[in-house]
C-alpha cells in the first residue's frame, strides 16, 4: 500500500496520563483521512508528534515508506506537513500576499520580491478555486476567506500533507460546503488530507476512512462508506449514544424575561451594535438564538446579564425592569448566565474548584459570617455539586480549575448556575469545544431545567444544537432579530438564509 | 513513599523549595562576582555573607530584624497589590508619607502620653500611605489610567511634598521639625517611640523594637484577610480574573481602590515604624531621592511569591544578606563591589517564580518516569478523571 | 501555613550552613569609619584616611576603613562594633556626625581608642539647651578653627581682586558654618581694606554629595556674575568644579589642597587633616595619647592655612599671606563663629552684600 505518512506504535505520556498509547496513524496519496475523537482523546499530542513538538517514548514516523525523525516544525515543513489551525495565525493587518509569504519571503538584494510571488498565489488560487484577492487586507475579509488563507499558505510552501484542525468550527453552513468542496479539489490534485474533527456528518460527508482515538487509545481505522455514525459515535465514546433528545412538547408559561427595544452602540472597537431587539422568554422553554459568530449574541448576552452599559430599551426579570441595576442585583432576582467564554468570565482558573462553585454564593449567610469565609460548609456544598453533577478532577474540590479539562470545567460552570435556582439560565454557546459526552449531558440538563419550569434562553452557533433543542428560534443577524421560528417548521439550509442575512421576515414579538 | 511524593508535590512545598533554589542561585552567582572581584578573599567572604547577621551577634541578629522592618511592610504592599492585580510601585512614596505624619505627630503631639503617642502617629502613617495610594486607586478603578504610572508619580509627589513640608516656615515653631545642621528631621517626643521592650534583653545594643512583632503580626493578619475573608476572596478574585469577578457580581472598582488603599497604608505603616525608633534609629533625610525602602518591597515580595507569611521570611532574608554585606567590609571588598553582590543576590533571589515552574516541571518528570514503570496505575489513575496535560 | 514553614526550615538549613563559614582573620589595628560620602572623596574623609595610611606606611601597621549603611547613629555604632570585632585598637571618626555614637561607644569598648574630628563626643539630647558632653580617656576629640581658614580664603580673594564671590557649604554641620562664616569676614575685612563691596552668594546644599542639583546651582551663580565659589562639602566640589570649568571661572577648594583637581582652584581653604591624624596615632603608639582632651587645632599650632606654594593667584603673595598669618596667630581680630553668630543672614557686614540662598 502506498502511504505518504505512517505513524507507527506512538506511546507518548505526560505525568499522570498516557497521552497516547501505541498509536499508528497510516494516511494514504491522495485520501481525506479522518481523526476522530473527543477533547482529550489525544489527536493534539499526536499531532504535535507529527510535527515535532513533542518527542515520543515510542513508535517511528515514516515518509513514503522511509523512516524519518522529525525534531521541530521546520523539519515537518521540509517534508511537506502543512497544517491549518483551528485559530488561525495570520497578521491581521497584513495583506493576503504578505501573509502567504511571511517566513518564506525571497529577496533580491535585501528587498522584497513580490511579484514572482503573486504570480504563483494568483496561480494557486485558480487552480483550486479558492477565489482569494491577494491584496486585500487580512481584517477585511470573512473568517472563510482567512481559512482559504491558510490552505495558500500550505500550498504556497508546497505541502504535500495537508491537516486540518477542527476547520469548520468557524464556518456558516454555507462556507462549511464550500470548504468541504475545496478538500475533495485538493485530493483530486494529489494532495492528502487529514481531518481533525468530532463532527460525525462531516466525517460522513467528506473523508475516506477514519482513525478513531479514545482516551489515548487507537480504536482503530474504518472505511467511512462503511460505517454507520451511530458506529464511529460509540468507537469515539465507548459506549452508545443518543444522538437524538427526546424532550417533549414546551409547556409555555408566564413570561420571565422581557427584552424591550434594546438598543447598543459600539463603543468598543470591535463591538457590534444592538439594534431594536424585542423579545420574551417563558418559563418552560428553551428560546434560542441561532446567528453567524460576530452578528451581535455576544453583545446581547452582556447587555442582558449586565457585562455592558445599554444605551436604550429595557430588560426585564420577572416583571421588573433591571436594565439600571448591578449584576449583582440581576443575578440575585433571579437570573443565572453560562457565560460564552468559560476561561475569561465563566471561571477564576487560579482559583480552586470549590472557590469557583462558590462564585455566586459566597456572599450568602450560609457560607459567611461577619466577613469570615465558612471554609467547611463551602467545602461541603462543593463536593455535594461535584457528586451530583460527575466534575471529575484530580484532588477534588481543591483542585486549581486551571488544571481540569474543558468539559469538566464547563460542568462545573453549569452547575454552579443551575444549582442557584435561576429563573431565567442564559446559556451562550454551552457546548463550545465539548466532546459527544459533554454536549449530551448539558443538553440533558437544559432540558431537565426547562422542564422544571425554568426559562432558558440558549446562545448558540451550533445549528445542529439549534435545530434539537429549542423550542423557538430566533434569529439575530448585524445586531437585529431578522426572524423567528418554530424548529418543526424550518430546514437547516433555510435557517442558513437567514443567517447570512439574505433573507429577513417580519418577526413576531411573542 | 506516596505520602513524600504527595508532600513533595503540596504547593507549600513547591513554593517554599523555589524560593530557596532562588536564593542559593542568587548566592552562587554572588559568589561569582566575588572569586572575579577578590578571588583570594572569596571563600572566606562567602561564609561572611551567609553568616549574614550572626557575625554580629546579638547586636547583629537585632540589626537585622531592624532592617527587616521597612522592608517586610513594603513587600506585604508589593504583595498584596500583586495579589489582587495591581503593581504598587508606589511604595515609596507611601512609605514617605507615612514616615513623615508619624515624624509630625512624633514631634508635634508631645503632650501625648506613651502608648497612647506612637500608636496615634502610627495609625497617621497608616492613614496618610493609604490616601496617598487612594488617587491612584481611584484614578485606575474610574480612569482607567495604569496604576504603574500614576503610583510612580507619586512617588515624586510624595518626596517633594514632604522634602517641602519638613522645611516650611510654618513648621519651623518650636519643637521644630527640621534639624537645619543634620539635615534630618529633629528626634521624635520619647512618648512617640516604639519601646524595644524585651527585644533590648534579647538583642543588646541593637535597634530593634517592637516594629518587629508589629511588622509580623500586620503580616499575619494580611494571610488571614486574604485566605479566610469573603472580603479577600472578594480582592482575590479581581486579581486573578477581573471579568469572571465582575460577572460573579463584584464590583471591580471598589476591589481596585480598596486594595490600593491597604497596600498604601501598608507602606505607610512601614514608614511609621523605622521612623519612630529613637534618636539612634533612622532619621529622615532631605535628599532629592526617592528612598529605597520603597522599591526594596519587590524583590522582598517575589521571594516571598506574594504570599505575607513567605514575605516575613523573605524580608528578614533580605535583611540578613544586607548586612552580612555590611560585615564583608571586614575583609579587602570594596564598598561597590559588595552592593554589586549583595543586589546580585536579591536579584536572582526574586526569580523564584520562574523557579517554581521549573520545579513543577522537575516534578513532573520525576512523576514520568514513575508512570511508565507502572504503567497500570497510571492508567487507571487516568481513567479516574484526573486530565492534567497533554490536550487542549 | 504549611508554605511559611517549609520556607522556615529551608531557611534554617542555609543559616545551618554557615556555622562551617571561617572567621575573619583578626588583623586590622588602625581603623578609619567613613561619615556621609566615600574615601575618596578628595576631602575630609580622604584627608583623615590619608594620615591613617601615612603613618600605617611608616610603621607597618594593618589598616582599613569601613563605610556605613546608613546615617543614623546605629548604624555607625554597628560600623564601629565591625571594625573592633575586626581587630581595631585605635578607630578614626572623621566627622560631626560621629558625636553621639563616640560618646556611646567610649563606653561600649573602653579597651579601644578613638580619634573623632571636628567633633566631641556628647548625648545629642538638645532639649535641656546643651547636650551631656563627656570625653573619656580612651578618646581625643579634635576641632579645628575652620573659620580663620575661611578667613584666609576669603581675604585672599578679594586681596585677588574677586567680588563677585560664592559659598557652597555641604551639609551645614558645625564645621561647614564655621568655614562660611570667617569666609564671609575675610570678603568683607578685605573689601574694606580696599574700599570696595563684593557680593557674596550663600548656600548650604544640605549634604556631602556630588549631585545635579549643586551643580546646576553653581552654573547659575556663574551665569549671573559670580567669579569664584567657594565649595566647601565635601564631593560637593566636584559639582562646583565641573559648573567653574564649563563657565570658564574659580573656584575655591576645602579641608585639603585641592589644586590638583581642577584647574579652576584658585586655593584651598585647608585644615590639617592628614598630619593631624597621623600624629595622634603615633602618640597612641608612643603611649602618649591625649586621651580626654578635647583639641582645638587652628593658626597657633599652624593646623589651617592657605596652600600657597599650589595656589594660583594673580597678585596675592607669599608675603601678603605671612603677615595675615602672622595676624591671626596674634589673634589680633575676633572671627565669627557658630558660636557667636545665629546665622549668616545675620553677620554684622559692612562691605559685603550677602545674599543667603535657602
Amino acid at each position: 500500500m502506498d502511504y505518504v505518512i505512517e505513524m507507527l506504535g506512538i506511546t507518548k505520556s505526560f505525568p499522570g496520563i498516557l497521552a497516547n498509547d501505541n498509536i499508528t496513524l497510516q494516511l494514504k496519496k491522495g485520501e481525506i483521512h479522518a481523526l476522530l475523537g473527543e477533547n482529550g482523546a489525544g489527536k493534539s499530542t499526536l499531532m504535535s508528534v507529527l510535527f515535532g513538538l513533542y518527542k515520543p517514548e515510542l513508535g517511528i514516523i515514516k515518509k513514503s515508506g522511509v523512516e524519518v525523525i522529525i525534531k521541530n516544525p521546520n523539519d515537518a515543513n521540509e517534508l511537506g506537513i502543512g497544517m491549518v489551525h483551528q485559530h488561525f495565525k495570520l497578521v491581521h493587518n497584513f495583506t493576503v500576499l504578505q501573509n502567504i509569504i511571511l517566513g518564506v519571503e525571497t529577496t533580491v538584494r535585501g528587498f522584497l520580491e513580490m511579484e514572482a510571488a503573486r504570480k504563483k498565489v494568483i496561480a494557486l488560487s485558480e487552480q483550486y478555486g479558492l477565489k482569494v484577492d491577494p491584496d486585500a487586507l487580512v481584517e477585511n475579509i470573512t473568517v472563510g476567506m482567512q481559512q482559504r488563507v491558510e490552505i495558500l499558505k500550505m500550498l504556497y510552501r508546497d505541502n504535500e500533507i495537508l491537516i486540518f484542525d477542527e476547520p469548520t468550527a468557524v464556518l456558516t453552513p454555507q462556507e462549511i460546503e464550500d470548504l468541504m468542496a475545496i478538500m475533495r479539489d485538493l485530493t483530486k490534485e494529489g494532495k492528502s488530507i487529514l481531518f481533525i474533527t468530532h463532527k460525525l456528518n462531516e466525517i460522513k460527508a467528506v473523508a475516506d476512512r477514519c482513525t478513531v482515538l479514545r482516551k489515548g487509545k487507537c480504536i482503530g481505522t474504518i472505511n467511512v462508506q462503511d460505517t454507520t455514525k451511530e458506529e464511529m459515535s460509540e468507537m469515539m465514546v465507548g459506549r452508545r449514544i443518543d444522538l437524538t433528545l427526546d424532550k417533549g412538547e414546551a409547556n409555555a408559561g408566564e413570561p420571565v424575561l422581557e427584552v424591550r427595544n434594546l438598543v447598543t452602540a459600539s463603543r468598543e472597537h470591535g463591538r457590534k451594535p444592538l439594534k431594536d431587539i424585542s423579545f420574551t422568554v417563558r418559563r418552560g422553554e428553551i428560546v434560542c438564538i441561532a446567528g453567524i459568530d460576530g452578528n451581535g449574541q455576544s453583545e446581547l448576552a452582556y447587555a442582558v446579564t449586565g457585562l455592558m452599559q445599554i444605551d436604550g430599551g429595557q430588560v426585564l426579570i420577572n416583571g421588573q425592569d433591571v436594565s439600571k441595576k448591578s449584576i449583582r442585583a440581576r443575578n440575585l432576582s433571579g437570573l443565572a448566565h453560562i457565560p460564552e467564554d468559560r476561561h475569561k468570565h465563566g471561571l477564576i482558573l487560579d482559583y480552586t474548584l470549590e472557590d469557583n462553585l462558590i462564585l455566586k454564593q459566597y456572599f450568602n449567610p450560609e457560607y459567611q459570617k461577619h466577613g469570615l469565609r465558612l471554609l467547611p460548609k463551602i467545602h461541603s456544598y462543593a463536593e455535594g455539586l461535584i457528586e451530583r453533577f460527575d466534575i471529575r478532577s484530580g484532588q477534588g474540590a481543591i483542585t486549581l480549575t486551571r488544571s481540569m479539562s474543558g468539559g469538566n470545567q464547563q460542568k462545573a460552570i453549569v452547575a454552579r448556575e443551575i444549582d442557584y435556582n435561576p429563573d431565567i439560565l442564559i446559556a451562550v454557546q454551552p457546548t463550545r469545544g465539548l466532546d459527544v459526552g459533554a454536549i449530551e449531558y448539558i443538553h440533558k440538563q437544559l432540558i431537565a431545567q426547562r422542564n422544571s419550569g425554568k426559562a432558558i434562553l440558549l446562545i448558540s452557533l451550533e445549528l445542529d444544537e439549534v435545530m434539537n433543542i429549542s423550542d423557538r428560534i430566533l434569529v439575530i443577524y448585524e445586531g437585529s432579530i431578522v426572524g423567528e421560528f418554530n424548529p418543526k417548521d424550518i430546514t437547516v439550509q433555510e435557517l442558513g438564509l437567514y443567517m447570512a442575512g439574505s433573507k429577513a421576515r417580519e418577526v413576531n414579538h411573542g | 513513599m506516596d505520602k513524600l511524593r504527595r508532600i513533595l508535590r503540596s504547593t507549600g512545598f513547591v513554593n517554599a523549595s523555589s524560593s530557596v533554589l532562588a536564593i542559593l542561585v542568587g548566592l552562587v552567582f554572588g559568589f561569582v562576582i566575588m572569586l572575579i572581584s577578590n578571588p583570594a578573599q572569596a571563600i572566606q567572604g562567602f561564609g561572611i555573607i551567609l553568616k549574614g547577621g550572626f557575625s554580629g551577634g546579638a547586636r547583629g541578629i537585632g540589626q537585622t530584624l531592624y532592617y527587616a522592618i521597612p522592608i517586610i511592610m513594603t513587600g506585604l504592599s508589593v504583595g498584596f497589590a500583586f495579589k489582587t492585580g495591581l503593581f504598587n510601585i508606589g511604595a515609596s512614596g507611601q512609605f514617605t508619607v507615612g514616615a513623615f505624619t508619624a515624624i509630625f505627630i512624633g514631634i508635634k503631639l508631645n503632650s501625648l502620653p506613651a502608648p497612647l503617642h506612637w500608636i496615634i502617629a502610627l495609625l497617621g502613617a497608616m492613614l496618610a500611605g493609604g490616601l496617598w495610594a487612594l488617587i491612584p486607586g481611584l484614578f485606575k478603578a474610574y480612569l482607567n489610567v495604569n496604576e504603574v504610572i500614576s503610583s510612580i508619580m507619586m512617588n515624586y509627589i510624595g518626596l517633594f511634598a514632604v522634602n517641602y513640608a519638613i522645611k516650611h516656615p510654618a513648621l519651623k515653631t518650636a519643637p521644630t521639625i527640621f534639624d537645619t545642621t543634620m539635615n534630618l528631621t529633629s528626634n521624635t517626643a520619647p512618648t512617640s517611640i516604639l519601646p524595644k521592650s524585651f527585644l533590648s534583653y534579647l538583642f543588646p545594643g541593637s535597634t530593634v523594637n517592637i516594629g518587629i512583632i508589629i511588622a509580623i503580626l500586620i503580616a499575619v493578619f494580611m494571610y488571614f484577610v486574604l485566605n479566610k475573608t469573603t472580603f479577600g476572596y472578594e480582592l482575590k478574585a479581581c486579581g486573578y480574573n477581573k471579568h469572571a469577578s465582575q460577572y460573579a457580581g463584584i464590583s471591580e472598582k471598589r476591589s481596585i481602590v480598596l486594595s490600593m488603599v491597604i497596600a498604601g497604608a501598608l507602606s505607610g505603616l512601614g514608614g511609621g515604624l523605622v521612623y519612630l525608633s529613637g534618636p539612634n534609629g533612622r532619621r529622615y533625610k532631605v535628599l532629592d531621592l526617592l528612598l529605597a525602602d520603597g522599591f526594596a518591597g519587590i524583590p522582598v515580595a517575589l521571594l516571598g511569591l506574594n504570599n505575607p507569611l513567605g514575605i516575613i521570611f523573605a524580608g528578614i532574608f533580605i535583611a540578613f544578606i544586607t548586612i552580612g554585606g555590611e560585615y564583608l567590609q571586614s575583609l579587602d571588598f570594596v564598598v561597590e563591589i559588595i552592593d554589586i553582590i549583595t543586589a546580585a543576590i536579591i536579584f536572582f533571589s526574586a526569580f523564584a517564580l520562574v523557579f517554581r515552574g521549573f520545579i513543577q516541571k522537575m516534578l513532573k518528570a520525576e512523576e514520568l518516569a514513575v508512570s511508565l514503570d507502572d504503567n497500570h496505575s497510571s492508567l487507571r489513575r487516568q481513567n479516574s478523571g484526573k486530565e492534567t496535560g497533554g490536550e487542549k | 501555613m504549611k508554605k511559611a514553614f517549609a520556607l522556615f526550615l529551608a531557611l534554617s538549613v542555609v543559616l545551618t550552613m554557615v556555622s562551617c563559614a571561617k572567621p575573619a582573620p583578626k588583623g586590622y589595628e588602625i581603623a578609619l569609619i567613613t561619615d556621609l560620602g566615600t574615601i575618596d572623596d578628595k576631602s575630609f574623609n580622604q584627608g583623615a584616611w590619608e594620615g591613617v595610611v601615612a603613618y600605617a606606611k611608616a610603621n607597618n601597621k594593618t589598616h582599613k576603613y569601613y563605610q556605613p549603611t546608613e546615617q543614623s547613629n546605629d548604624a555607625y555604632l554597628a560600623q564601629i562594633a565591625l571594625a573592633v570585632e575586626n581587630g581595631a585598637k585605635i578607630i578614626v571618626t572623621p566627622g560631626f556626625l560621629f558625636e553621639v555614637p563616640i560618646y556611646i561607644a567610649q563606653d561600649e569598648f573602653p579597651n579601644v581608642s578613638f580619634i573623632l574630628l571636628d567633633g566631641n563626643p556628647n548625648d545629642g539630647d538638645w532639649s535641656a539647651g546643651a547636650p551631656t558632653f563627656k570625653t573619656n580617656k580612651n578618646v581625643v576629640g579634635v576641632t579645628y578653627a575652620e573659620h580663620e581658614s575661611g578667613y584666609l580664603a576669603g581675604y585672599a580673594a578679594v586681596k585677588d581682586g574677586y567680588t563677585q564671590l560664592g559659598f557652597m557649604g555641604g551639609m551645614a554641620v558645625p564645621a561647614v558654618v564655621r568655614f562660611g562664616y570667617g569666609f564671609v569676614q575675610g570678603i568683607n575685612d578685605a573689601a574694606k581694606d580696599l574700599g570696595v563691596d563684593a557680593k557674596l552668594m550663600y548656600h548650604y546644599t544640605g549634604g556631602f554629595d556630588a549631585t545635579p542639583e549643586a551643580q546646576n546651582l553653581a552654573a547659575s551663580w556663574y551665569n549671573a556674575g559670580t567669579e569664584v565659589i567657594f565649595a566647601c562639602g565635601g564631593a560637593v566640589g566636584f559639582s562646583v568644579f565641573a559648573a567653574a570649568e564649563a563657565a570658564g571661572k574659580k573656584s575655591i577648594g576645602v579641608d585639603v589642597d585641592q589644586s590638583g583637581e581642577s584647574e579652576t582652584i584658585i586655593t584651598s581653604s585647608t585644615k590639617s587633616l592628614a598630619p593631624g591624624v597621623e600624629l595622634l596615632i603615633s602618640q597612641f603608639y608612643a603611649g602618649k595619647f591625649p586621651g580626654g582632651e578635647n583639641l582645638v587645632l587652628d593658626a597657633s599650632n599652624d593646623s589651617v592655612g592657605l596652600p600657597m606654594e599650589t595656589s594660583r593667584f594673580k597678585t596675592f603673595s607669599q608675603a601678603d599671606y605671612d603677615a595675615l598669618y602672622a595676624k591671626l596667630k596674634a589673634k589680633e581680630f575676633a572671627i565669627f563663629t557658630d558660636a557667636t553668630a545665629e546665622n549668616a543672614a545675620g553677620l554684622p557686614v559692612t562691605n559685603v552684600q550677602l545674599t543667603v540662598v535657602e
